[in-house]
């Protein structure tokens, strides 16, 4: 079964008077627990497409298939549903809430899941989720307290703790020095090999993707290459 | 859940939730206080016009406009026969008038009051054609409301060491409810059984209360002595509104009220200089005072030809008269039910169009302060409009949905507006209450006034901070997040 399915996905944005092509027609699939790397050069759409993937935004035209579902035609409300339950989204600039403790950003999502959990039993998740991260000890520093990679690290605390199914990482490394960025491949290959977890990851660099095990390369809202690491 | 969610909004921008509660709390704070100036001021002014005495009639004893030249018509049906009844009055009871000393000019064949009393300004001025007999009478015409007898003279009052020449009136009990400016600042007027037994207790006047006692003593209870006599007060009595305060020789404040029949009593005396009438309606106040002098002229048998021997003054002949020769005076006065009517009229469409502007004023004034404070919360949520675009966007892209979103804006809002508002309301309260405390401003904050401030306050803090977050929980996520 197929997890990510697109087809011929189409994005334009308006940008004052002009009109951007940000995608033109993009088609792929994503199996169920696979590590993907979407790469291009700045411009070639892979934000659009991973905000398209994540429902932060919508498609000018084309399909959208979230297992069986037809995401390109659901409700708001449904779309924050699936950005809840099934989706962890991660920024490349964090988008942590400033002035809030790393614990209570963990927790934000389960604020929103349907308050089937109580406030204690948020927390308990929260400092779990930061715990699995190394971050015990930073659970209630603010991120102006906190160095990028853990910055980050909270930010996957956070995308991953109502458990969903699929991972979605926006330059995850792009703020982060090389030895940072290399741990933080390194959780995402654990995530993915420990809990089966189905990740793409949006990188610029090279050796960054050669972390996962398929790599897309966009070029101008197109698929360019797509195969597995090593063949291109 | 989503209170819980607004309220770690709050506490995450303390500085922000703090000025906006400040900014609220002021322009609240604002409104209350102008409101409760202007319409206190407002109050006073109708204040002070009712307390002018619009139906207030002042019956004195003697005439001293007329000289007895003037002819006065009197449209009785029995005109021809009045001198007649008259002589026949006249020569069955001689002497129904006199009364030992009663002018005070006269030559005595006894001690005089002035003597007995040891104090030789006692009696002075106490010449009087009218009697307590007169004030029952005119009580009794339809259309009287309250009428009070007064004996007035000029007396030393002493107090220990201290001492103060003033007004001294012999009054009745009826006055509190005629002279509506006055309002008891301490103790209470004296009573009907004080009056009927001739007591010597006596009401300060507070211009006299502070010439005799120090500030913080209580004069009630207090002997004070007036032609050697001893008083004991029992009140003072003070201007009812801040805007005419008592001042020395103002015959109101400057005096000291006794009971009518103590005078008598120690000056040895029956008649009274004034009859204090007040009609029940404004309207009719030239009526009564007409039906008053008409009484008058009755009991004292007066020739239809002949003056009067007592001179009726309404307020509005006064007003009306003022600085006018005797003669045209007089004609006017003859026409003042005409007149005054139409006076009156003007005189409370004046009114009512001044308490209009009044009101406009007032609102204007109100909404401008309501306007300065809501731009400043405004301004306070709308600073902050990227920051929580951004906020927004995050909550949107862990999956909040719009609802989420604007009900904790809304919450957050709401509880900034209520918070906000009854510290706008507290401080408003007590700052009018520290103006009319140390200003002595009359302020006056209905509940009606308070409640629409409350309520406006909350509008205005949850316009100001809900609707922008509502228009950006309604991006995509990806928008919000990008806003700058």
């Amino acid at each position: 079964m197929a997890k990510i399915s697109v087809l011929d996905l189409k994005k334009t944005y308006a940008v004052g008077e002009v009109q951007v092509e940000a995608l033109r027609g993009v088609s792929l699939e994503i199996e169920d627990g696979e590590f993907v790397a979407v790469i291009g050069p700045s411009g070639s759409g892979k934000s659009t497409l991973m905000h398209i993937l994540g429902c932060l935004d919508r498609p000018t035209s084309g399909r959208y298939l979230l297992g069986e579902k037809d995401v390109s035609e659901i409700s708001p409300d449904e779309r924050a549903s699936l950005r809840n339950r099934q989706i962890g989204f991660v920024f490349q600039s964090f988008n942590l809430l400033p002035r809030t403790p790393a614990v209570e950003n963990v927790e934000l999502p389960l604020l929103y899941n349907g308050g089937r959990l109580s406030r204690s039993q948020r927390r308990s998740r929260a400092l779990e989720m930061l715990a699995s991260l190394g971050l015990s000890d930073r659970a209630l520093h603010r991120p102006n307290q906190l160095s990028g990679g853990q910055q980050q690290r909270v930010a996957i605390a956070r995308a991953l703790v109502n458990s969903p199914g699929l991972l979605l990482a926006d330059e995850p490394t792009g703020n982060l020095d090389s030895q940072t960025s290399r741990e933080i491949m390194d959780l995402f290959r654990r995530l993915n090999a420990e809990r089966g977890l189905t990740l793409v990851v949006i990188t610029h660099e090279r050796n960054i993707a050669e972390c996962a095990s398929r790599i897309i390369e966009l070029r101008d809202g197109r698929v360019e290459s797509d195969g597995p690491v090593g063949a291109a | 859940m989503s209170l819980e969610i607004a309220l770690s909004g709050l506490k995450r921008y303390r500085l922000r939730t703090a000025l906006s509660l400040f900014g609220l709390a002021i322009g609240v704070g604002c409104v209350l206080v102008t409101v409760a100036i202007g319409s206190g001021a407002h109050r006073s002014i109708q204040d002070q016009i009712r307390a002018a005495g619009l139906n207030v009639i002042l019956v004195k004893a003697g005439n001293y406009k007329s000289r007895g030249d003037e002819t006065i018509e009197v449209q009785a049906p029995h005109a021809r026969l009045a001198p007649l009844f008259d002589r026949i009055l006249k020569a069955l009871s001689p002497d129904v008038l006199a009364h030992p000393e009663n002018d005070p000019m006269e030559k005595h064949d006894h001690p005089t009051a002035a003597e007995r009393l040891g104090d030789a300004e006692a009696g002075l001025g106490a010449a009087a054609t009218l009697t307590q007999e007169d004030a029952d009478a005119i009580a009794d015409l339809p259309g009287v409301a309250d009428v009070a007898s007064g004996v007035h003279e000029n007396a030393k009052v002493f107090a220990g060491e201290r001492r103060w020449f003033t007004r001294l009136h012999g009054t009745d009990v009826d006055l509190p409810r005629i002279r509506r400016a006055h309002a008891l600042s301490a103790g209470r007027f004296f009573s009907e059984h004080e009056l009927r037994r001739a007591e010597q207790v006596v009401v300060l006047g507070s211009v006299v209360r502070d010439k005799l006692f120090a500030p913080e003593a209580d004069p009630v209870g207090e002997e004070v002595t007036l032609w050697n006599q001893s008083f004991r007060v029992v009140g003072v009595t003070g201007s009812a509104n801040w805007m005419t305060p008592g001042a020395v020789g103002d015959d109101e404040f400057d005096a000291v009220y006794v009971p009518f029949t103590a005078v008598h009593r120690l000056l040895n005396v029956t008649n009274l200089n004034t009859i204090t009438v007040t009609a029940e309606s404004t309207g009719e106040v030239s009526k009564v005072a007409a039906a008053v002098t008409e009484l008058l002229r009755a009991r004292h048998r007066i020739a239809d030809t002949a003056p009067d021997d007592f001179t009726v003054v309404t307020q509005a002949s006064e007003v009306l008269t003022k600085g006018l020769h005797p003669n045209v005076a007089r004609v006017l006065a003859g026409n003042l039910p005409n007149l005054e009517r139409v006076t009156l009229e003007e005189l409370s469409m004046t009114l009512e169009r001044s308490s209009r502007t009044m009101m406009a004023l007032l609102v204007s004034i109100a909404l401008v302060s309501l306007l300065v404070g809501g731009i400043g919360i405004g301004n306070v949520m709308l600073l902050s409009v990227t920051e929580r675009t951004r906020e927004i966007g995050v909550r949107l892209s862990v999956g909040a949905r719009a609802r989420d979103v604007g009900t904790q804006f809304f919450l957050e809002a709401l509880l900034l507006g209520a918070v906000g508002g009854v510290a706008g309301v507290v401080l408003g309260i007590a700052f009018s209450r520290i103006v009319s405390e140390s200003f002595g401003w009359t302020t006056s904050l209905s509940p009606g006034v308070v409640v629409v401030s409350y309520g406006i306050a909350v509008a205005i803090g949850v316009v100001a901070g809900f609707f922008p977050a509502r228009r950006a929980a309604g991006l995509d996520p990806i928008e919000a997040l990008r806003y700058e």
